[in-house]
């Protein structure tokens, strides 16, 4: 037996930001459990990165003037912020899925901000890049990765990681609104990982040169992966860290004005 | 035979008012080069069951877009509940319900989950969330499966919980995008029950679909759409009457269709029907089809069926387009000829 509720018809006031934005985080930390197929992989990516890097190139260490003698060290950042990523694109992903399922139709027709619909899945996002940077870090540590700026450059690890991530979700849902299709997973991919080799993932920049050297000195992912790995390469110091914060902050805003206005085009 | 049960503000009868639920004047909407709606006016009567009935491909699909505020109109405007869906889409949004085409539901999570995500995203009060939906699953008969994942579910029972999600806030309007396309005989009628129900409570239904018979049985007043435009509206019985004389339809022996043909055509307009039978628009009606027998009787012409048929809306929708719509003969409701060719129309996207 059930009690009648009594709603005023056609009263509805509209879902509010923030308890929109955390039913729909709800729906996506769900697919964690219900569909574990889907998270594996991005668990497992940096995992195995951080292994066969830090393995494969142990010797880059032994450049002059490299940073670290540890080369997990360098890596185990670099696969927790491409993890992070991918997690990002993954929101692209399934939105691709919501829109060719018609389920985002359901739900850009509800009252709630428009933003609900972008940031609430991205706490979801942030959310899965938690746990797979610190499965990463868990295995980073058993293979030999060691903290040279304490709790403080962890943070900022995270803190890159979560960045990464939001550039990344901003990013896969703009072109998921544009395309509304699997066109869109590509081209996400792509531009990501682009973006992230033509920088000082696998090098530092003083040891690069020629063009690839310009191109890295001015990408923003540079002072994202300098941020992530402050904590893994000496002190954790002011100037190293504004420049990463500060680019965080630009491309993440970017991005997601870039999904927003995304969004408010799939009327068009 | 119509079995419509008219709602508590039956208007079909009237000219309509302004303040009218849904009104829609010269809609356009354009994909690129293709013009998919051509100027659509609509009006949308308080406490009406509309009907929009047409094929695939016809644009019933892209009005209803456009006016849950999905599709901006290329041209012309709508209103919803008395606000513009463009300049005031949340305003329409929070007074309409809207169960779309094919049921888009997310399989992995359960209908206890959706309807909790629809009230949050509703702004229902977080007191209310539970009860509304027990209330709702209770409705529409999903009790039992609420804690189940969507993906398990029939396709009857998806309905059922999309038509649920849509109600989850007491909507003024209700919009039904082919809701019965693809569902048993069985399912189909629950659902056609259930659409009566909410008109009764006062609900503004305005329903798409591609089947006369559905049409036939709950509109109040049915528009008949084709190319993106309205080539006909009224109510199902006054479209009927408009289109004349019942069709009697026979089946003869292909060598003797010729003769049949001559004979039928002192009895009243000829009307081309499906491949192997031949209709006549029967002027002197029921009382004529003694006559009609006898003249092929004497032309030597042997009659293997016969069947008089009043107008239905497969008539009306094939004397208004030239074509008769795909998909009535399958349901079973297409039981007469009509004015037109019998071609049918393929599918378009």
């Amino acid at each position: 037996m059930t009690s009648t509720v009594t709603i005023l018809a056609g009263q509805a006031t509209g879902g509010t930001l923030l308890r929109s934005a955390r039913g729909l985080a709800m729906r996506g930390l769900r697919s964690i459990r219900r569909l574990p197929s889907a998270f594996f992989p991005a668990l497992a990516m940096p995992i195995f990165q951080t292994i066969a890097f830090s393995g494969t190139f142990f010797a880059i260490t032994k450049i002059p003037g490299f940073p670290t003698h540890r080369s997990v060290n360098w890596y185990l950042p670099l696969a927790c912020c491409m993890g992070s990523g991918f997690g990002g694109i993954g929101l692209g992903f399934s939105t691709v899925r919501d829109i060719e399922s018609g389920f985002f139709d359901r739900l850009r027709m509800a009252p709630a901000p428009r933003l609900a619909l972008i940031i609430g899945p991205l706490f979801a996002v942030w959310t899965r890049v938690l746990i797979v940077i610190t499965a990463a870090l868990i295995v980073g540590f058993l293979f030999g990765a060691r903290l040279t700026g304490g709790v403080v450059g962890l943070l900022l690890m995270y803190v890159a990681g979560l960045g990464v991530a939001t550039v990344a979700a901003g990013w896969g849902l703009g072109l998921a609104y544009r395309f509304g299709d699997m066109r869109a997973a590509a081209l996400m991919q792509l531009t990501l990982l682009t973006a992230i080799f033509l920088s000082n993932a696998q090098a530092p920049l003083n040891v690069m040169s020629g063009w690839l050297h310009a191109v890295a000195r001015i990408n923003p992912f540079t002072n994202i992966l300098r941020l992530a790995r402050e904590g893994w390469l000496g002190d954790v110091t002011w100037n190293a860290t504004w420049g990463g914060l500060v680019s965080i902050v630009g491309i993440s805003a970017l991005t997601l004005a870039f999904a927003y206005r995304g969004l408010a085009k799939l009327a068009d | 035979m119509n079995t419509k049960q008219p709602g508590p503000t039956d208007r079909s009868s009237d000219g309509g008012s302004s303040t009218a639920p849904i009104i829609a004047k010269g809609l356009v909407r354009h994909f690129g080069s293709v013009k998919a709606v051509d100027g659509v006016d609509l009006e949308v009567h308080e406490g009406e069951i509309f009907g929009f009935l047409g094929p695939n491909g016809a644009g019933k699909s892209t009005v209803i877009r456009m006016l849950t505020t999905l599709l901006k109109p290329t041209a012309g405007s709508a209103q919803v509940a008395g606000f513009d869906v463009v300049t005031h889409a949340n305003d329409v949004r929070r007074r309409i319900g809207v169960a779309l085409q094919d049921a888009a539901i997310d399989p992995l999570m359960t209908g206890n989950e959706l309807l909790h995500l629809q009230a949050v995203l509703y702004g229902l009060p977080v007191s209310q969330v539970r009860a509304r939906a027990d209330e709702l699953l209770e409705r529409v008969g999903l009790v039992g499966a609420a804690d189940r994942r969507v993906g398990t579910y029939s396709g009857g029972m998806r309905r059922r919980l999309d038509l649920a999600l849509s109600l989850i806030h007491q909507p003024t309007v209700l919009f039904l995008d082919e809701p019965t396309t693809g569902l048993d005989p069985m399912s189909r009628i629950a659902l056609w029950e259930e659409v009566r129900r909410l008109n009764q409570e006062g609900t503004t239904v305005l329903l798409t679909t591609q089947y006369l018979e559905e049409a036939d049985q709950l509109a109040d007043r049915v528009a008949i759409i084709d190319h993106g435009k309205i080539v006909k509206e009224g109510t199902p019985t006054a479209l009927k009457a408009s289109v004349g004389a019942p069709t009697l339809l026979i089946s003869v022996a292909a060598a003797q269709a010729l003769t049949a043909r001559d004979v039928l055509a002192k009895f009243g307009e000829l009307r081309t029907t499906s491949e192997g039978s031949l209709g006549v628009g029967l002027e002197g009606g029921a009382g004529a089809v003694t006559d009609v027998i006898r003249a092929l009787d004497d032309a030597g012409v042997k009659v293997q069926h016969l069947e008089l048929n009043e107008p239905s809306l497969d008539d009306v929708f094939a004397e208004s387009t030239g074509y008769r719509l795909e998909g009535a003969a399958s349901t079973g409701m297409t039981d007469a000829a009509g004015p037109a060719p019998a071609r049918k129309r393929g599918r378009r996207k």
